[in-house]
């Protein structure tokens, strides 16, 4: 069996969790297209019925404020894992 | 949910339900002395407070363009945003004095205050529909 040094050990959890800090940060594309989608829905919306502009601001706004914070998840996962190791 | 006809009545009424259910930490933080919790926590409101005011404005924005721009529009702001979040969080985490984890809890709060204001709309809902069936 191979055994490595405790620098290599060491240098490879580092390298490991750097690629596993920039792979969550990926996790944020998704919310950032996804409310893009619902933004352009609700502007056909708004054509198609402007006495509900308000209505339809408000549940984007909810919508956009628990949409978002799954990126924000990603990004204190990501952040644990460049400072902590 | 009251005032879903009027955005300006929401914003503020979702503020002040956050503030509301911030004061705990908050007091409980000062009673404790941790300051650096007090400090990354109130950083983490603030933020996201002022982003919430960003968010609206955007939509306002938004919809007064085509849906392929606002679609375009909302996103690229969405990743201007995520780097203002990105900013917070390592400022919190590079900083002595800001705590990080009290700033991250700081930036959800108002998501969690959306999410229990529902789930307690919901449950007000079903037990006034069990009350009437009752009658």
């Amino acid at each position: 069996m191979v055994e490595f040094s405790p620098e290599v050990v060491d240098s490879i959890i580092r390298i490991a969790s750097f690629i596993a800090a920039g792979t969550a940060l990926i996790a944020g594309v998704g919310p950032g297209i996804g409310m893009g989608y619902a933004a352009g829905k609700a502007t056909t919306a708004v054509r198609r019925q402007p006495e509900a502009r308000g209505v339809i601001i408000t549940t984007m706004l909810l919508g956009q404020i628990i949409s978002g914070s799954t990126g924000i998840y990603s990004l204190v996962i990501a952040i644990f894992l460049v400072f902590s190791v | 949910m009251k005032n879903m006809d009027n955005p300006i009545k929401l914003q503020k009424e979702i503020l002040k339900k956050t503030y509301l259910i911030a004061l705990l930490p908050i007091v409980s933080a000062l009673i404790t002395g941790a300051m650096d919790v007090l400090l990354g926590f109130v950083f983490g409101l603030v933020i996201s407070t002022l982003l919430l005011r960003l968010k609206y404005n955007n939509i306002r924005r938004a919809l007064k363009m085509d849906e392929e721009k606002a679609e375009k529009f909302i996103r690229n702001r969405y990743f201007i945003e995520y780097a203002m979040y990105l900013i917070v969080l390592f400022t919190a985490a590079r900083n002595q004095d800001l705590n990080f984890l009290a700033a991250a809890v700081g930036l959800f709060m108002m998501k969690f205050t959306v999410i229990l204001w529902t789930i307690l709309d919901l449950f007000k809902d079903s037990i006034q529909q069990k009350l009437e069936s009752y009658k």
